[in-house]
């Protein structure tokens, strides 16, 4: 593939910063574990011994190397539910940010350039999804729709469009009175063509940044709404269920917690880390505002 | 200056009545996709057919649905919220229970959050470019990534079941009496009472999740204020100041905080917002009766009118506190303060 200078100089930046490198070092293997959960998992996530509920992780005093991570109340397999857990995370984390970003993408373009009655219909859209608490407004679009995994993917693409459309259209105002905008429209593009083929590619890195964030986001809701039990079925092993039902136990057993919670963090952190990084080494203006700040 | 906040206020609030009027209607038509019949789950076993259409008569569910949101909206604006199906009780009655308790925890998480970010952000700026900054940036990200409820988690795993030092159930201890009720605030009556007992016990129930609430928000103050305060610090007229042999303390607090709290200012706005919703879960782990618990009640038992009422008074927060930031930027921004005097 051949890389213009400008794009090639970006691509070292991310490559090279440290929040990204980490970030997405932390992805990736907790992407790797959970694509090779039925392999490595010691057990099935869903099987139970009786005999050994609520077992220490094995480093614990009166841990077994069989059960690495310790067992839940029903003496499952805590490693081999996180493994799983992963899975159902990350699958709600890029489908559900992939969708809020196209819907929120897509709109912002539009309201940016066509402006006029489409331009207000769409910001006062964004005013109005706005008043809601996202958890509030989640809640309630998952009693309308009953519960699910992928009603939760589909109630945080509905919701979370409105973080993408209002940073992406002012972007996408500031492209649309760029020079090039006007010489495409001299040379008779088409509007698609204008809106996908020019004013697109200049917020790619933007809509990058946002992306990893709103997975970050995305794995955070799924955890809460399995917490509340609206998302996945009682017996699919998700980081919010674990969390959910080692909460009766977790004077006894607070590893049932702590895992799971860990889990997510490390999680959220590399997403985090990614789109902060991201945002740093892809925002001209922010790179040029950080050279001059730091001394 | 004071009447023309309260005249920027009203205006504000009064732009914001389309968006609530929309708000309503959203609500109103989402939760009428249920698949689930609230009717025939608040009918006892062995109900005939005929106590169903009574029922649903009764609860005005066989009309259209603009008329039922019509008759709703109508009750609505004379301050009747209908009765909750599971609870059995007027939703008025609920909420003016839920919510006073929902503004308590809230004021004091806005406040804990807003000191600790303010504080941490001044003092990342102190310690810029050193390893002092690198260990609260540090800490930042770590705190944000970690969601509000497991915080609450994790607080109550620490400090109340191993530590033991503060309690993580309710709003008071066992054994202790309410106060009478003049407010509803409980730190507020309890103190109008001369009950200090009480006041001890309500203050001390509140500090747990108030703190989980808060570590939502400290960061991102944190954050924000220490990059606005880089930006200022380039500024001529802090340069002007520093020339003038004013010192480094006095420049800050007097002259580069007042304009770089504007960003700030804004981003509490639309936190603060946020943390209505984090009190959803927080208050559900806390066992705190306020809006939060009520909400997630209403939505296991799927009881429409509860859901409707209290989704709507989250609104009405999110746009009053929207409202109220507004204000104050406007009213702190050192710029139109000038504008405003002359």
């Amino acid at each position: 593939m051949r890389l213009s200078p400008r794009a090639r100089a970006a691509w070292l930046r991310c490559l090279t910063d440290p929040r990204v490198v980490t970030g997405g070092l932390l992805i990736l293997s907790i992407a790797t574990l959970g694509l090779l959960a039925p392999w490595i998992a010691p057990h099935d996530p869903q099987e139970q011994d009786l005999l050994a509920t609520l077992m220490p992780p094995a480093w614990a005093v009166g841990g077994e190397a069989r059960f690495p991570f310790g067992t839940d109340t029903l003496g499952r397999c805590i490693a081999s539910r996180l493994l799983y857990g992963a899975r159902i995370a990350l699958y709600v984390s890029v489908t559900a940010a992939t969708g809020a970003m196209l819907l929120g993408t897509l709109l912002a373009i539009l309201a940016a350039y066509f402006g006029g009655w489409v331009d207000w219909l769409i910001s006062r859209a964004v005013d109005v999804w706005m008043a809601f608490p996202p958890v509030v407004l989640a809640l309630i679009l998952l009693v309308g729709m009953g519960a699910g995994v992928n009603k939760v993917i589909l109630a945080i693409i509905l919701i979370d469009w409105t973080r993408f459309c209002r940073v992406i259209r002012s972007e996408a105002l500031v492209v649309m009175v760029r020079d090039y905008i006007a010489a495409a429209r001299l040379a008779g593009f088409g509007h698609r063509q204008i809106m996908l083929k020019e004013m697109l590619p200049a917020m790619i890195p933007l809509v990058i940044t946002m992306m990893s964030i709103e997975m970050g986001i995305a794995v955070i809701v799924e955890a809460i709404m399995s917490f509340v039990g609206l998302s996945v079925e009682p017996d699919v092993p998700a980081w919010g269920v674990m969390i959910a039902d080692a909460r009766q136990t977790m004077h006894q057993a607070p590893w049932g917690v702590i895992l799971p919670v860990g889990a997510i963090f490390l999680t959220v952190l590399g997403f985090n880390l990614l789109g902060d990084g991201l945002r740093r080494a892809l925002d001209a203006r922010l790179v040029l505002s950080r050279a001059v700040a730091t001394p | 200056m004071a009447f023309l906040a309260l005249q920027l206020l009203f205006r504000r609030l009064l732009l914001a009545l389309p968006i609530l009027l929309c708000v309503s209607a959203l609500v109103f038509g989402i939760l009428r996709l249920l698949p689930a019949d609230p009717v025939a789950m608040s009918l006892p076993p062995g109900a005939t057919a005929e106590d169903y259409e009574k029922l649903k008569q009764a609860f005005g569910l066989d009309r259209s649905l603009i008329t039922q949101y019509g008759i709703w909206l109508g009750k609505l604006l004379s301050g009747d919220l209908g009765g909750s199906i599971f609870f059995r009780r007027p939703v008025s009655e609920l909420v003016w229970v839920a919510l006073p308790a929902t503004l308590e925890l809230v004021a004091l998480s806005l406040f804990l959050g807003i000191s600790v970010g303010v504080g941490g952000g001044l003092a990342m700026f102190a310690l810029r470019g050193g390893l002092g900054e690198q260990a609260l940036d540090g800490a930042t990200t770590a705190m944000m990534a970690i969601p509000e409820f497991l915080w609450a988690i994790l607080l109550i795993l620490l400090v109340g079941v191993s530590l033991q030092w503060l309690p993580f159930i309710g709003r008071l201890g066992p054994g202790i009496q309410l106060p009478p009720t003049i407010t509803g605030f409980l730190l507020i009556d309890s103190l109008l009472a001369g009950r200090f007992a009480t006041f001890g016990s309500a203050f001390t129930h509140l500090l747990l999740p108030s703190i989980a609430l808060a570590i939502g928000l400290a960061p991102l103050v944190m954050r924000v204020l220490r990059s606005s305060l880089l930006e200022t610090a380039q500024d001529d007229y802090v340069t002007q100041a520093r020339l003038r042999g004013i010192s480094e303390n006095r420049i800050l607090v007097r002259h580069a905080l007042p304009n770089a709290a504007l960003p700030t200012i804004s981003l509490i706005g639309v936190q603060g917002g946020f943390m209505f919703g984090g009190t959803v879960l927080v208050e559900m782990i806390f066992a705190y009766p306020g809006l939060g618990n009520l909400m997630v009640d209403a939505v296991r038992n799927h009881d429409l009118p509860v859901i409707q009422a209290v989704a709507l008074i989250y609104c009405v927060l999110v746009l009053g506190i929207n409202a109220v930031v507004d204000v104050a930027y406007l009213a702190v921004n050192p710029r139109l303060r000038l504008a405003g005097a002359r």
